[in-house]
């Protein structure tokens, strides 16, 4: 997943969503007033706020985006995408929640915080511990999309597990937990 | 378990003040001026007409009239040239078409067209209502109507005075006098308003302007007809019954004529 | 406040039932959806909704109580028909004036910038713009008269992607702006979950499913497992079935917390697959109530 990049804010390049000449009255000149802007890829899969909370948490760490810079308008993420206003909010609501965003009433929406930065010596110690699991694999007889499938399975259960639901489902493997 | 939603937006009082009346006027004005000015422009070219034959009917027949003595031949001529006119008979159909044309043309659409076309589905989904919108349609529409015809039905008296003099002995001898009820006074113009409201049901009924046309002339012609028949048989009863000259029909009583009148 | 409300609500045409035993709550500041086949009594239920019909049986408030075709009702709700029906020998400009006449409510300004951003001549004659500048006209129509539900059958069904796009895009900006709530029927899925947070099946004239996306989402469950292992699962309330010879999917109303039986896997479903899986099985329901429980049947089609 890529973030464009536009860094229409800050040059006044003119890639403001189309339509959207400041009528409201929270806005000013409708010049486009955050250093992002988000995209949607319909066909992917991930629910659509996802996808938004996952390209603010991609700029962070690439540094398109810093503490302080505003996130998009809701209102010009609707014009722009035509998605559901709500959606946008349970995105940033989600961000805030994360830490990394906070709402000014009446401004929109802020960076709070970058994301934390992971050390060099820890991601070579990562990264040779993936090596390690990737030659287990291979040896066991996986191919490459096999390892992808695997590695994608046990992340989103991963995840499911700490966002907050508590089952032990979704590992396909040795389970001996009771029937339903 | 609720999500964040935008917020909806305040109550607002729910008592309110119904839309005026009179924006409906540029509306109906604005949707049916075609028909209205056809309807000015048709009554208008009668008018004309009407005018221009019966200054010439009203010469001939205060010439025929003023001709002393009443059985020379010169007088004898000028009657014949005035009977011979022939004002009376033509005119007199062409005018009876009047209410049925302009409950057709003017009446018909007003709801037909909205039913056929589906705009009904915007117009009586705005804050007027139906019931409003069509009642501020209607009403205009037919008072301007019915008014016209009431202008045109002065004319037309004006113009059958010839005719209808009492006494008058020029009249053809089976004159459908009966026709001349519907073409004078408020009558003619009651007609127009009837063709009008039959137009308006046919539209609503039917929901297809042309067919509704056809219905409204149909539904038209039947009742004038019918009117005109009860009508014609009434007044020659009435007729008959206080004519002194016309023999008394066999089998009637003083209570009453109850037999039929010869025809 | 709920923007619709209907119980035991139902209408005949003749011998037919259009809708039957229809009971809704669609709460407001949501855009709703109302899914289903030709023929289901989406438009049924819209016209009901706004007063071009009456009930045959039951009944149904919009705004908080208010009978439809009220003028408290019709004064709040604006209505973009199928088709988008509009006087066709009228300019642009008239229709403005039109429906300003008519409504209590008229943003003027609002409708003339938003046609100007448009590219609608304002003097052209509605019967000639194109069919997604009609549309946009018939939006802009109805969003001028800054209603609090916004109702729209079928709305983007003859348009091109761009148009389908901006139109839904002023739909939406709409609802951010002014916290209009939208009801809008349609039979395409594909676009339901970027724009609907309230989803309404409707299948042969009843309603199958009404609730938030967010909570039908949590609430099902689709499971992945050994097709013989299938039948252990009639007790519970499944939706759908489909198998292989080894493998089998079953969809079920559970949620993420839910144990799920070694062997098996579980993962989340999106709205469409949802929504197909019920459309589906004209029996199944997702609604207060007794669901009904499917039979494994290996006459389903193979993924």
């Amino acid at each position: 997943m890529s973030i464009d990049k536009s860094i229409s804010g800050r040059d006044g390049a003119g890639a403001s969503p189309p339509g959207d000449d400041g009528s409201s009255p929270t806005e000013g000149t409708g010049r486009p007033t955050s250093p992002i802007e988000f995209r949607l890829d319909p066909a992917s899969g991930v629910p659509t706020y996802l996808q938004l909370v996952q390209q603010v948490e991609h700029a962070l760490r690439l540094g398109y985006l810093n503490p302080g810079d505003q996130l998009p308008k809701v209102r010009d993420v609707v014009a722009a995408l035509a998605i559901n206003p709500n959606t946008v909010l349970k995105a940033y609501r989600d961000l805030e929640i994360k830490g990394l965003a906070s709402g000014r009433p009446g401004q929109g929406t802020f960076v709070q915080a970058t994301l934390s930065q992971v050390a060099l010596p820890e991601l070579t110690a990562l990264r040779r511990s993936l090596s390690g699991w990737l030659t287990a694999a291979d040896g066991a007889g996986l191919d490459e999309d096999g390892m992808v499938a695997l590695f994608t399975s046990a992340l989103r259960d991963f995840y499911e597990r700490r966002n907050g639901s508590h089952t032990r489902g979704g590992a396909a493997r040795g389970e001996t937990e009771g029937v339903a | 378990m609720t999500t964040l939603t935008v917020a909806a937006r305040p109550e607002e009082n729910v008592t309110l003040r119904p839309v005026p009346w009179r924006r409906m006027a540029w509306v109906t004005w604005r949707q049916h001026r075609i028909a209205l000015t056809a309807v000015a422009v048709f009554l208008g070219a009668l008018a004309v007409s009407l005018w221009r034959v019966g200054i010439g009917l009203h010469h001939a027949y205060a010439a025929a009239a003023a001709c002393r003595p009443a059985t020379s031949p010169l007088c004898d001529q000028l009657q014949t040239s005035f009977t011979r006119m022939d004002g009376f008979l033509v005119n007199g159909y062409v005018l009876q078409a009047v209410p049925a044309l302009i409950g057709a043309f003017a009446g018909a659409p007003v709801l037909a067209r909205e039913l056929e076309t589906g705009t009904f589905r915007y117009a009586w989904t705005q804050g007027f209502g139906r019931w409003r919108w069509t009642l501020a349609k209607l009403v205009p529409l037919a008072i301007v109507v019915t008014a016209a015809a009431g202008a045109l039905s002065v004319l037309c008296s004006w113009y059958y005075r010839p005719y209808l003099t009492t006494g008058n002995l020029f009249l053809p001898e089976e004159s459908p006098l009966a026709n001349l009820f519907v073409l004078r006074g408020v009558a003619f113009a009651a007609w127009t308003l009837a063709a009008f409201a039959i137009g308006a049901l046919a539209g609503m009924l039917i929901r297809r302007v042309v067919p509704a046309m056809a219905a409204t002339l149909a539904a038209y012609i039947g009742l004038a007809f019918a009117t005109g028949l009860y009508a014609s048989t009434t007044y020659r009863r009435w007729s008959s019954r206080t004519s002194s000259t016309r023999p008394p029909p066999r089998g009637s009583s003083a209570s009453g004529g109850q037999g039929a009148a010869p025809r | 406040m709920n923007v619709i409300e209907a119980s035991g609500l139902g209408k005949r045409y003749g011998s037919t039932w259009a809708l039957r035993e229809c009971a809704l709550a669609i709460p407001a500041g949501h855009v709703a959806a109302l899914v289903g086949p030709n023929g289901a009594g989406k438009t049924t239920l819209l016209n009901l909704a706004v007063g071009l019909a009456t009930p045959s049986a039951g009944e149904v408030t919009v705004l908080g109580g208010r009978p439809p075709g009220s003028p408290a009702a019709l004064d709040g709700i604006a209505f973009v028909a199928q088709d988008t029906p509009m006087y066709k020998n009228l300019s642009a400009a008239d229709m403005l004036h039109l429906t300003r006449n008519l409504n209590r409510r008229f943003d003027q300004r609002y409708a003339e910038d938003r046609l100007a951003e448009l590219g609608i001549p304002l003097k052209r004659k509605a019967g000639k713009l194109s069919g997604g500048q009609q549309a946009q006209l018939a939006l802009t129509l109805a969003l001028a008269r800054r209603p609090r539900l916004l109702l729209l059958d079928e709305p983007v069904a003859m348009l091109d992607p761009i148009a389908r796009h901006d139109f839904m895009a002023t739909v939406l900006t709409a609802m951010a702006d002014d916290g209009v709530s939208v009801l809008l029927s349609s039979h395409v899925l594909a676009e339901l979950e970027r724009v609907a947070d309230y989803l309404i099946l409707v299948s042969r004239g009843r309603v199958q499913v009404a609730g938030e996306v967010e909570d039908l989402l949590a609430s099902h469950r689709m499971l992945t497992g050994p097709a013989a292992e299938v039948g252990r699962y009639a007790r519970r309330p499944v939706v759908r079935l489909s198998r292989g010879e080894a493998q089998a999917h079953l969809l079920v109303r559970a949620t993420a917390d839910d144990p799920v039986p070694p062997g098996w896997e579980t993962h989340p479903v999106g709205l469409e697959e949802l929504a197909l899986a019920y459309l589906r099985d004209p029996a199944a329901a997702a609604l207060p109530g007794p669901a009904r429980i499917r039979s494994a049947e290996p006459s389903e089609l193979t993924r």
